[in-house]
């Protein structure tokens, strides 16, 4: 791994299109700006995992047969 | 062309049907080639692999659940569904949709960044 130093205001520049920036510091919290292309997905690294074993979880549930739904009905997002 | 489904058993498609996702789906990212395919029962959709045939997602269409989710010109959204035999039990990703453009045959996956949309929604509540 690539290890810099950098200070508040200091950026990183990835490649010709992404730049990080160090906005602020706070205890053991630092705020980091990033400016990508939309075509660059950016999101916490854990979020991902989550979604990585959701998607496991519901491949392994794709071979379920028919779920009976009598008495359920869909429950809205408020 | 054909490949074997577990929900579906052989199908045969040719490549105008083919979805394509570029980037794959996260966790499964070598995947890029599926077949959208609507179950019988009309409630859930299957994105069923054609790189990997054994490989199939459940899915449901958000608007459904909510007219105010985050829409993408073009593509409809679709939460990956993990299925049980106890409806209660079955859940709804909300915080990764998967958008699908059935006109132009691609697809792909976004994280939305809102507390409001849990990886784990119950989609289904007894009466």
């Amino acid at each position: 791994m690539l290890i810099l130093t950098r200070k508040i205001n200091e950026e990183i520049k990835i490649g010709n299109d992404i730049t990080l920036k160090v906005i602020s510091l706070s205890d053991s919290v630092v705020k980091i700006g990033i400016d990508a292309p939309k075509s660059v997905q950016v999101y916490r690294k854990e979020v991902y995992e989550k979604v990585k074993e959701q998607l496991i979880a519901a491949s392994k549930s794709s071979t379920q047969n028919k779920v009976d739904l009598q008495n359920f009905k869909i429950k809205k997002v408020l | 062309m054909k490949i074997n489904t577990y929900q579906f058993g052989e199908i045969e498609y040719t490549e105008d049907k083919v979805i394509k996702f570029q980037d794959g789906l996260m966790g499964f990212e070598n995947l890029k080639n599926y077949l959208f395919i609507k179950s019988d029962d009309g409630i859930f959709y299957w994105l069923n692999s054609i790189d990997d045939p054994g490989i199939a997602f459940p899915l449901f269409g958000i608007r459904i659940l909510d007219d105010q989710f985050p829409q993408q010109e073009n593509h409809e959204a679709f939460g990956v569904v993990v299925l049980n035999s106890n409806p209660s039990e079955i859940t709804i990703n909300l915080k990764a949709p998967v958008y699908i453009n059935q006109n132009s045959k691609e697809g792909y996956q976004r994280i939305i960044d809102s507390d409001k949309y849990p990886v784990n929604y119950n989609l289904f509540t007894g009466q």
